[in-house]
């Protein structure tokens, strides 16, 4: 790796953090301007700055608005490195199916697993807010889903959670796929009591967590 | 189940003065639940403030806990701002579409009139018959959105976390107009002869800063405080989630009371503002309430007292959070049961008495 390579994958990880979306797209684009392996760029720049946004999030350094802004940020530089991803390096991505449950539109805590969940090599399929519990299952199948994330911020619509467990039961296809939970009211003995796989607290740890299960499942399988 | 000697309203008013009472204040803070209570759908309080009142009655009379409250959904003022709904069959009500979709169009939005707009008048309507039929025994309360998590519906919750790092203006405008609304519809339901709660969730340091709770929801807060207290004793206020870092702003602006959640360390809050402030709440109203056995309800409960009974303002028994629908309704007499079985005056001896044997068997 030469060393302009390195500085620029420091620089837009740090612009990441920083929340500066102008210089993000600015050090993308001389990023691919030198030709450098973008997928490096995406995994070990923007990824890395998002994951560190993650950390101070988890420090309560960085809050939901914070974390939103470097998102954003993430996504603009994305924007500039995706149309030069050579897609045969990213081949065999498990896929994930991700949604906010009926009766819940709130769906930050989704966002932000989704971003975490691709910057740690899936493949989303996100089904976006107040999604029906049957239509989370009927995607898995479509697409072989190896995850499904759900998540709520409201008490009065987690049960919905449950169903679509019962669901995947009742079709059979409930240990083909792990099963996580999040979101505000969700805790570990909650998932523990309508059967998920996973729980945690927030995005980047139930991603990374994520992808020890689906590793875990693989290797059963 | 056992039985209380003092109505709710004799309670508090003797604990205010200090004098002896039958058992430690209690009030599980159920939702819409009230209407599996009451036996009705929940959309019924969508439009019909007899049906609400009703519902909050049955509520009051099947409990008998220390407060009766007047709250469907977070979004009864943003709608009557021109945000759009979401009204199932028999859940919770959500926003669909929050009321402008970009802060250019902020011109669209004007101060709520509590008589007139969307359900606004029903909830009105309904706090004049719960204080009316109930009000002699038990403190009835409007629990109001405040002004900063109003603001976020308004704009919708991305943009405006996004605007607080982008366009300071354009927040404070958004918790202008939002403010002025939290007072007209607090002026008419004081009118009504209830008392104030405020909900804050948005104001939590599970989503917002400190620094950034101080710029932007504070200065609004605070009027709200101060002109909910020109008119009556007090007023509490619920913020969800961590508060930690923002607990010496809550009693500087001098909140009477505040329900904290169960994620917070209870004890910790206690004793940074406790001489201040009434500190309430902390059963977790999920993996406790919702989803325990009610000995879980009972030890949990008496845990919270453990922590938090000594608290110089006092201390009541409610969980940490608005309970799920489908809350098991023996858990909530389970934890009011556990408030009578704790009785009064509370002693350290006697908790652990308490948690010396079960008492459920199930």
């Amino acid at each position: 790796m030469t060393i302009l390579q390195k500085e620029l994958l420091h620089e837009l990880s740090n612009s990441v953090v920083e929340m500066d979306d102008e210089r993000t797209t600015e050090l993308a684009e001389q990023y691919v301007e030198n030709k450098f392996d973008v997928y490096e760029g995406i995994a070990n720049g923007l990824a890395h700055g998002m994951d560190r946004a993650g950390k101070l999030y988890e420090e309560e350094e960085y809050y939901i608005p914070e974390l939103l802004m470097c998102s954003d940020v993430m996504y603009a530089g994305l924007d500039v490195l995706k149309p030069h991803l050579d897609y045969a390096s990213t081949a065999n991505k498990h896929k994930a199916v991700v949604g906010v449950v009926e009766g819940d539109t709130h769906d930050i805590g989704k966002n932000l697993f989704k971003i975490m969940l691709e910057t740690t090599g899936f493949e989303v399929i996100d089904l976006g807010r107040d999604v029906p519990p049957i239509d989370f299952v009927n995607k898995a199948k479509e697409v072989g889903a190896s995850v499904i994330g759900l998540s709520t911020l409201m008490t009065t619509t987690m049960d919905n959670m449950a169903v679509v467990i019962e669901l995947l039961k009742k079709e059979n296809i409930r240990d083909d796929v792990v099963v996580l939970v999040g979101g505000g009211p969700i805790s570990q003995s909650y998932a523990d009591k309508i059967g998920a796989d996973g729980y945690a607290p927030e995005a980047s740890a139930a991603a990374r967590l994520a992808k020890e299960l689906v590793k875990e499942l693989k290797k059963s399988a | 189940m056992l039985k209380d000697q003092m109505t709710p309203l004799e309670r508090a008013k003797a604990l205010a003065k200090g004098e002896l009472v039958d058992r430690i204040q209690c009030n599980p803070n159920l939702s819409n639940g009230i209407a599996r209570v009451h036996g009705c759908k929940i959309s019924a309080f969508n439009h019909s403030g007899r049906t609400l009142a009703d519902a909050v009655i049955s509520t009051h009379k099947r409990f008998f806990t220390d407060g009766a409250k007047i709250f469907t959904d977070l979004f009864t003022l943003s709608e009557a701002m021109g945000a759009k709904m979401k009204f199932p069959d028999d859940d919770t009500v959500d926003l669909l579409e929050p009321a402008i979709k970009d802060i250019s169009q902020i011109h669209m939005l004007e101060p709520v009139n509590p008589y007139k707009d969307d359900r606004l008048p029903i909830h009105i309507e309904a706090m004049k018959y719960v204080q009316d039929e109930i009000g002699h025994e038990v403190p009835c309360t409007a629990l109001i959105v405040g002004p900063f998590t109003s603001a976020f519906f308004l704009i919708g919750v991305e943009k405006m976390t996004k605007l607080m790092i982008r366009n300071p203006e354009a927040v404070h405008k958004l918790c202008e107009i939002s403010l002025k609304s939290c007072i007209n519809f607090a002026d008419a339901a004081m009118k009504q002869g209830v008392g104030i709660s405020i909900a804050e969730p948005m104001s939590s340091c599970t989503v917002v800063s400190p620094k950034h709770f101080r710029e932007y929801a504070v200065p609004y807060l605070s009027k709200f405080v101060d002109f909910i207290k020109s008119k009556v004793n007090g007023v509490s206020i619920h913020i969800c989630g961590k508060t930690e870092g923002i607990w010496t702003d809550i009693a500087d602006m001098g909140i009477n009371a505040f329900s904290v959640d169960n994620v917070v360390d209870l004890r910790k809050c206690v004793e940074t503002i406790g001489d201040r402030v009434k500190i309430m709440g902390h059963v977790d109203p999920s993996s406790v309430m919702y989803a325990g056995t009610r000995e879980e309800v009972r030890r949990a409960t008496i845990d919270c007292v453990k922590q938090a009974y000594k608290c110089p303002k006092g201390y009541g028994i409610m969980s940490g959070c608005g309970l799920p629908v489908e809350t098991p309704i023996q858990n909530i007499d389970a934890m009011i049961d556990t408030a009578r079985e704790i009785g009064y005056p509370v002693t350290d001896d006697k908790l652990e008495y308490l948690l010396s044997f079960e008492k459920y068997k199930d």
